[in-house]
């Protein structure tokens, strides 16, 4: 495999990422991992050549600007976090889950306050920083994200939401990572968004590590919409412990370069993943997600459901791997990835990948790569609907099975209001 | 009063297997004003669903001359939607079925397509209005919320094209072959909300084989079609005249060298129709 030609990686940006007064492990996780980073090779994405995005090209003298917009700072109220760039603007989680021992901050802030805890579960469970140069590359440059901790038994009702903005106003470097641990029998639901403001050209990387512990139920729910000229590397990543639960919605509707990597290793005896995700890509974009869960542990269950829809010049890849590792006895794994393309220069793909390495197990998959069925389309605008919002209608329609699963219904309205504004844009230009 | 005009139209299909290009209709004139009840008559084959397409703008059809249009104005260089908002609806005979849209969500848009962006219909008139059509259409509100068309039977799939046409009140409705699949009952039901929207400012154009169907919508103008051209216009004792003497007889009657294909299966097809259930 190919080490990337556009490595470019100074030293400078390792001391440049490092936190004020942060703590000697951390520092130490950033250097080994630095080291590594050159030497590994980067990850493989099916069917999808992204070797030439400048994923890696940060800014050496990245800069930092601490004033907010004031559109940012009106959003601020529905939020429990929002940062800009590596600048938290807000971190607030009611009285009663401090009380209860719920654990809140930025990534800074908990590498000092919480050191012991957040050290148990950044960068050893769920992602490696030595898996390939991505993870090493987030470990070694991290500069924003949050901790969040919900101790044994804790059950919080109201969804922790976070906004995480990608700052180009200027050149800014973003490398963010997210740890969300649930201790025995808690549950917590928590919704990510993230998007840019300004029109500079960065990269971006973005780790969420979500740790499942005995009995806990998480539900995750992502909106990524970073722009155009932001070339992305997502990794979101369960480790789900015995009879716990993730349900993942993610909506994928970045306008640029992406590569995600949407992962659940079951690990527990009787874990479940649920990961529901919907993406749509539009102008030259390329977006190539690989979605997979690993059972490991027996009568585990893991079941993928994506959408994906295309516009104009751009691509969609949906790489589903369903893997069954030997011993995970009675387990379960089921996908089902869709493609609706929408323009004839569009290109649309959606590869099933199942990796079994057990008898004693249930597993299957359905893959579709298609076109707007006509006479739907003949049907609707014969009842006076534009062509555009036939087709959007025909779009949310195809989306609808992923959509009406989401599971908060303030994300579902969002994702549904954003899929809209995302498939007026690229059908103007059509 | 508005008039939609149909004049010495010529409609060809391609066939996408064999590269063939087949006129179906060959000179079709008709004149329906609002406030009048048409209905065409004929056997199978002879262009009736050909001929509701092309009004309504399906680009499957070909049009290689004549012209269709509303008052005065011609309608062949608009698309199917720009056709819909100036009046014209279709009642298929065969509906798409279209999932994740319910039916309610639908008809909301259609409306609203016809609406300007500061004056959509309120959610509150919306719901009576349609409170009021399912009911006189014998239809559960649960119908309204199902998705589009996905697994009505095919009795509720006519049901939903009438509802859906009191809902959007259109000037010109045509409505293809509403009476086939449905039983008498039904049948009834429907007729009943297509004579609600009997106004001067609604005109209707009826496609069907049998006369059963002008017993509960009673025609202005009767036309028999064969062959692609309307070859006689009457009164409502046309279409029992034709109950009486069949399609080959008039068409014997009237000296026309039309070959009716369907000829010895008309009566056939009539007998398996399918039910509402």
């Amino acid at each position: 495999m190919p080490k990337s030609a556009v490595l470019a990686l100074d030293p400078v940006l390792l001391s440049a990422a490092k936190f004020d007064d942060e703590p000697q492990w951390l520092t130490d996780l950033r250097q080994s991992s630095w080291d590594k980073a050159k030497e590994l090779a980067l990850p493989e994405f099916a069917k999808i050549n992204y070797r030439h995005w400048p994923l890696l090209e940060f800014a050496q003298d990245g800069q930092t600007n601490t004033n907010i917009p004031d559109d940012i700072q009106a959003e601020t109220e529905s939020y429990n976090f929002v940062s800009v760039g590596k600048t938290t603007v807000k971190s607030a989680i009611p009285d009663d889950l401090v009380k209860q021992g719920v654990v809140f901050c930025d990534l800074q802030t908990a590498a000092k306050k919480h050191a012991e805890l957040l050290s148990k579960y950044l960068f050893t469970k769920a992602i490696k920083p030595d898996e390939d140069r991505l993870t090493a590359v987030n470990a070694s440059l991290m500069d924003s994200g949050v901790f969040l901790y919900v101790p044994h038994d804790v059950s919080i009702k109201e969804p922790i939401s976070l906004l995480q903005v990608q700052d180009s106003r200027q050149k800014t470097n973003f490398v963010n990572h997210n740890v969300i641990v649930t201790d025995d029998n808690s549950s917590v639901q928590v919704l990510q968004r993230t998007e840019t403001i300004g029109d500079a050209e960065n990269p971006a990387s973005v780790a969420v590590e979500v740790i499942s512990g005995p009995g806990s139920h998480i539900k995750f729910s992502s909106l990524d919409s970073l722009s155009e000229k932001t070339n992305a590397y997502f990794n979101r990543r369960g480790h789900l412990e015995k009879d716990s639960e993730i349900d993942w919605t993610m909506g994928v509707l970045n306008d640029g370069n992406t590569i995600a990597d949407f992962d659940s290793d079951l690990k527990g005896t009787g874990s479940h993943a649920e990961v529901q995700t919907v993406a749509i890509s539009t102008g030259k974009q390329t977006q190539g997600i690989d979605t997979s869960v690993t059972n490991y542990g027996k009568h585990s269950e893991g079941n993928i459901l994506q959408r994906g829809v295309l516009l104009e010049k751009s691509a969609l890849v949906f790489n589903g791997v369903g893997k069954i590792i030997h011993g995970a006895h009675g387990s379960k794994a089921q996908q089902e990835n869709r493609i609706l393309m929408l323009s004839p220069e569009a290109r649309g793909d959606a590869n099933p990948i199942l990796l079994i390495d057990e008898n004693d197990v249930i597993a299957g998959h359905a893959a579709s790569v298609g076109r707007v069925d006509q006479k739907q389309l003949y049907y609707l605008m014969s009842r006076g609907l534009t062509k555009e919002v036939a087709q959007r209608l025909v779009i949310l329609g195809f989306l609808g099975v992923v959509l009406t699963e989401i599971p908060i219904a303030a994300v579902r309205n969002q994702m549904i209001a954003m899929i809209e504004r995302k498939l007026i844009n690229g059908q103007r230009t059509e | 009063m508005s008039t939609l005009k149909v004049t010495d139209l010529h409609v060809s299909v391609t066939d996408e297997e064999e590269k063939t290009e087949r006129e179906i209709l060959k000179g079709v004139d008709l004149t329906i004003n609002t406030g009048e009840t048409h209905a065409i008559m004929g056997p199978n084959g002879t262009g009736k669903s050909t001929l509701s397409e092309t009004i309504m703008g399906n680009p499957n059809y070909i049009v290689t001359q004549g012209d269709v249009t509303i008052d005065g104005e011609s309608i062949l260089g608009k698309p199917v939607d720009e056709r819909a908002r100036l009046g014209l609806f279709l009642a298929m005979q065969y509906p798409a079925e279209i999932k994740g849209i319910t039916n309610a969500e639908f008809m909301r848009a259609a409306i609203n397509s016809r609406r300007a962006d500061d004056d959509q219909i309120s959610i509150r008139s919306f719901l009576k209005e349609l409170d009021k059509n399912i009911k006189t259409l014998n239809m559960t509100e649960e119908m309204t919320e199902r998705y589009l068309n996905e697994g009505f039977s095919g009795g509720e799939k006519k049901r939903n094209e009438i509802l859906q046409l009191m809902m959007i009140k259109p000037k010109f409705a045509i409505l293809d072959e509403i009476d086939s699949g449905l039983d008498i009952d039904a049948l009834q039901v429907v007729a009943q909300g297509v004579n609600e929207m009997a106004s001067p400012d609604f005109g209707t154009l009826m496609i069907t084989h049998y006369q059963r169907l002008l017993n509960y919508i009673h025609p202005d103008q009767v036309h028999v079609m064969m062959d692609g051209r309307i070859v006689k216009t009457g009164d409502a004792s046309l279409a029992e005249e034709l109950e009486e003497k069949g399609y080959a007889g008039l068409r014997d009657e009237l000296g026309i060298d039309a070959n009716l294909v369907d000829d010895d299966v008309d009566q056939t097809a009539d007998a398996t129709g399918n039910g509402d259930d």
